[in-house]
């Protein structure tokens, strides 16, 4: 009940025809302009049209409930999004209920598609949390408290998948809503130093293909031909891409199969290769530039709610970004994390092309 | 002016904070560019000089299929080495020299070969490589050997195929294998690390490929700017498929499938006290090796077009209406429902009628056998006294019989079978949308009509009878020690008189014993003693006006002979079925092979 003044003073606003049209296009520029080149990326490193055409789709339904999204009144559904958490939930525990086919337990078949519940958590988490931080004017200490509760039990369930990577992104989409929303700074260091406490047990849970992972980081030396092996093949197609690249499908390290994961995680070092540092270049300056024209929503909204989801959205997608790069460069340990926009991947691109539709739409309702 | 209180709540601060923690992935990105300019601009020489010379591949190595041998120990199936002439067109310099000089040297058509390269050229992709000649034989070896070595781009592979030692003879046991297909792999993750490696498309090969087919392991090669190997880094074994002994006796499979002399037709033996398969042949049949290695594709696509279909396991999945070999089971279903007893007699003037219908049921022998009971019936194959106890047992007195013999219902032996068909008034409707009549009764009476079964499972029927009821499950793997194997029942029928087990028998024993059994040329009285029942399967039914010596004239329609038997009736030891499609007499073309299963099976040689 308490919902009902502001959206109906927030309709009157937005009823206008005019406005549906009008957001970032920018942003929806750079978003197309970074799938399409992933398209191509990806048949390069895969020489599979099969893959191509399935993740064309992806993109095709993405960028249809990307502008759905931009257009949609996005504040006007706040008690949906109270609840969104719920299905988030509800696919987390099926994957793991579900009997798997390999060693983890990250896909929900559906026949045809296969997606990945963990994506949909790190995208559903922070607008509930943000909805549910922002739905009384004075947020309490529980409040903080029962986002922070809900965050580790959704961090957990996707922990024992295991996914590592991934988790660790749910846990940051979780967490900043509660930083953002003005936690005091004394319990945020606390916090930080007890999170630092947890990590021998951490390391204890780990599964032993993980540690291994981490192992190579620190002396890639040590297992030249085994787990190291990615990190150095993925140096030297990054390296021997020298400052204009060896040209379009001309890369022998990709075509040749040396890289791993080629057209998924490790795409980056197929595109370097064929465009060298001149197209890594530009492609540091479209992510850049997208993150910080997302940004500029939470900087110029007026609203709260708007504010954390925009921040928390943008923030995760930064993470993505810098994570899965510093990976591929040899400079961060192994983790499974795709790039945005860019690696085949049909959850992840649906996923993220749907937050930058509720960050288009969050700004264009400011 | 309520939500905007509530709205602009310590406003101002997200933002700030938002960048505080976004500056460590702002950190993290700024040192990844500055990476990637390290890497590319700096030590950009040194990571092409790498690139080009230092190749280090990880090539998979493929685990050595599992042999297959029969129950004594005999190989059926093994590997052997092909070498195929690969090209990899990147380092060609000269595709049209290259293979003149490949023309020459191998001694082939320059035109075969440009057509292949052309050809594989388009299915590759830029640095991969393809073969040019498949299977090279022992001189096209040793000159490439000698000549190509030092040629770059061009290389001989040795990969193992499936090679079947007995060829046509065990083919639809066995089955072949090939490629890995991407629809197998979406089927089974498992699938895709074992690329270039063979998988089992049909037969034991399919059905027990998770045993045959082991796991591959990973060789580390460095390899120069070439593609030429320069040495061996690492290994990392294969672990190989394991062997499989089946319960085939090899000799008596070899020995029965001369008997057929190709032959359209299909033979199952089985122990009947174990469910052991002893014997399983479909003719005319194929040799494997032509599918395991295909190098001939046009031989591949006659025998996929060959209108005998020697692909087609007839054995399991060829539906035959089992014709007479069903009386046995009609006539226990008369008994046990008190239709008839072993006395009553029925006349037999070889014409049926049913009240109200002028229709004649006629019987195979003009004139009928005269006054029949059930033994005579059986051992001479009365039709009309069979049309009479399924009519006056309704097709709800006759079904459950035939349903717990297992008639219309897959034994599980393999992915491959048939199910038969054992109609009922609602497939009837369902399928012929029609109502079931009398006449479809009286037709089921004497195994025609719409009932179809699988030589398999006439033999597993048949082992029923000689097991007096229990059926044991159909089995190809041999058990460790056969003395101690204990096989699983899949059915115990119980009749209300066990004696009615023996007299069926009898009356089977007569089928070849007795003057008068339809079986009679074949008794010899140094065989086995067997008890079994001829069947003559009709194809057209026929029809009034029209007699059966005009349709015989077209070879396709006359009708298939079948004989079910087992021996000797002391003590079982196999039970044989067969089925000669259009061989008109089971007597004369099926029955005999029966008998020399046996005897062959149980003294070690046949009694002539």
């Amino acid at each position: 009940m308490q919902n009902k003044p502001l959206s109906f003073s927030v309709d009157i606003r937005l009823n206008k025809r005019k406005n549906l049209l009008n957001f970032d296009f920018s942003i929806v520029f750079t978003v197309f302009l970074l799938g399409l080149f992933g398209l191509a990326m990806i048949y390069s490193a895969s020489g599979s049209y099969t893959l191509v055409l399935r993740q064309a789709m992806y993109f095709f339904l993405g960028a249809i409930l990307m502008i759905t999204a931009a257009m949609s009144n996005f504040r006007k559904m706040e008690p949906i999004y109270l609840n969104a958490v719920w299905i988030g939930f509800f696919f987390l525990v099926l994957v793991l209920v579900l009997p798997n086919s390999g060693t983890t337990n990250r896909w929900i078949n559906l026949g045809f598609i296969g997606f990945q519940p963990s994506e949909l958590m790190r995208f559903l988490l922070p607008i509930s949390a943000a909805a549910y931080l922002t739905r009384n004017p004075q947020i309490k200490l529980s409040d903080w408290i029962i986002v922070l509760v809900t965050t580790l039990v959704a961090f957990i369930l996707v922990f024992l998948q295991p996914d590592f990577g991934t988790s660790a992104i749910v846990l940051l989409s979780g967490i900043m809503p509660i930083i953002l929303s003005g936690l005091p700074w004394r319990f945020i260091i606390y916090s930080f130093l007890g999170g630092i406490g947890t990590l021998p047990f951490l390391w204890m849970s780990l599964m032993d293909y993980q540690k291994e992972r981490i192992y190579t980081f620190v002396s890639p030396e040590a297992d030249a031909l085994g787990s190291g092996w990615n990190i150095a093949q993925s140096k030297i197609a990054i390296g021997s891409g020298q400052f204009f690249g060896k040209g379009y499908m001309e890369g022998s390290q990709s075509q040749l199969d040396f890289i791993p994961e080629s057209h998924t995680d490790f795409i980056f070092a197929v595109i370097v290769e064929e465009f060298g540092f001149l197209g890594a270049l530009g492609l540091f300056l479209l992510y850049a530039f997208l993150i910080n024209r997302l940004l500029y929503v939470a900087k110029s909204s007026n609203s709260k709610f708007a504010k954390l989801v925009s921040a928390t959205l943008s923030i995760i997608l930064a993470a993505y970004i810098t994570l899965n790069i510093s990976m591929v460069v040899g400079i961060f340990p192994v983790v499974g994390m795709p790039l945005p926009f860019i690696s085949q991947g049909g959850t992840a691109l649906v996923v993220n092309m749907i937050t930058i539709g509720i960050i288009l739409s969050l700004r264009r309702t400011t | 002016m309520n939500n905007f209180s509530r709205e602009k709540f310590k406003t101002g601060e997200e933002y700030s904070r938002a960048l505080f923690f976004l500056s460590p992935f702002i950190f993290l990105f700024s040192i990844s560019l500055f990476q990637v300019f390290n890497l590319t601009l700096f030590q950009g020489d040194k990571y092409q000089t790498i690139a080009e010379s230092n190749r280090i591949y990880q090539k998979p190595i493929n685990p050595v299929r599992g042999f297959i041998y029969d129950r004594k120990g005999t190989l059926l199936a093994e590997n052997i080495v092909q070498r195929d002439l690969y090209v990899t067109p990147v380092y060609i310099e000269d595709s049209s020299k290259t293979i003149l000089m490949l023309s020459n040297l191998l001694d082939m058509p320059y035109e075969l070969l440009e057509e292949n390269y052309s050809r594989g050229l388009k299915k590759v992709k830029k640095f991969d490589s393809f073969p040019l000649v498949k299977a090279l034989n022992e001189e096209q070896i040793a000159k490439a050997k000698v000549n190509l070595d030092s040629i770059s781009g061009i290389e001989v592979k040795a990969t193992l195929k499936r090679y079947v030692l007995h060829e046509e003879t065990l083919a639809h046991v066995l089955g072949y294998v090939g490629d890995i297909s991407s629809n197998e792999i979406r089927r089974d993750r498992l699938l895709a690390e074992l690329q270039n490696t063979q998988i089992g498309k049909t037969g034991i090969e399919k059905e027990f490929d998770y045993i045959l087919r082991g796991k591959p392991g990973i060789q580390t090669q460095e390899r120069d700017v070439k593609g030429k190997l320069v040495r061996v880094l690492d290994t990392q074994g294969a672990e190989d498929g394991k062997d499989i002994y089946l319960t085939i006796d090899q000799k008596l499979q070899d020995y029965l499938f001369k008997l057929f002399e190709n032959r359209r037709g299909a033979l199952v033996a089985i122990e009947p006290k174990t469910g052991l398969i002893r014997a399983l042949i479909s003719s005319p049949s194929f040799n494997p090796n032509i599918l395991n290695s295909i190098v001939d594709t046009d031989k591949v696509e006659s025998l996929f077009s060959n209108k005998e279909s020697p692909i087609f396991n007839r054995a399991v999945s060829g539906q035959y209406p089992p014709a007479s070999t069903l009386k046995p089971f009609v006539g226990l279903a008369a008994i046990e429902n008190e239709v008839i007893s072993w006395d009553e007699k029925i006349k037999d003037d070889g014409e049926f009628y049913v009240e109200g219908d002028p229709r004649p049921y006629r019987g195979w022998k003009e004139n009928g056998h005269g006054r029949v009971d059930m033994r005579k019936a059986i051992a001479e194959s009365s039709d009309v006294y069979f049309y009479t106890i399924a009519f006056d047992l309704t097709l709800a007195g006759i079904r459950p019989m035939l349903d717990s013999f297992g008639f219309g219902k897959k034994t599980g032996l393999t992915d491959f079978e048939a199910n038969g068909l054992l109609p009922d008034k609602k497939w009837k409707l369902g399928y012929k949308g029609d109502f079931w009549f009398k006449g479809d009764t009286i037709n089921l009476g004497i195994g025609q009509g719409y009932i179809l079964a699988t030589p398999l499972q006439l033999a597993m029927a048949y082992s029923g009878l000689a097991n007096r009821g229990v059926i044991y499950e159909p089995q190809f793997i041999q058990p460790a020690d056969e003395k101690s194997f204990k096989p699983k029942k899949v059915a115990e029928i119980q009749l209300s008189d066990t004696k009615d087990w023996e007299k069926m028998e009898q009356a089977l024993v007569d089928v070849i014993s007795a003057r008068n059994g339809t079986a009679h040329k074949v008794f010899d009285v140094n065989s086995a003693v067997i008890a079994g029942k001829t069947g003559t399967a009709q194809i057209k039914s026929i029809l009034p006006g029209k007699e059966y010596d005009a349709i015989r004239e077209n070879p396709a329609l006359r009708d298939h002979a079948l004989f079910v038997g087992y021996g000797p009736v002391e003590d079982p030891k196999l039970v044989v079925a067969v089925v000669i499609e259009n061989g008109e007499s089971g007597s004369e073309v099926a029955a005999p092979i029966v008998k020399s299963a046996i005897n062959f099976y149980t003294r070690g040689f046949d009694a002539k």
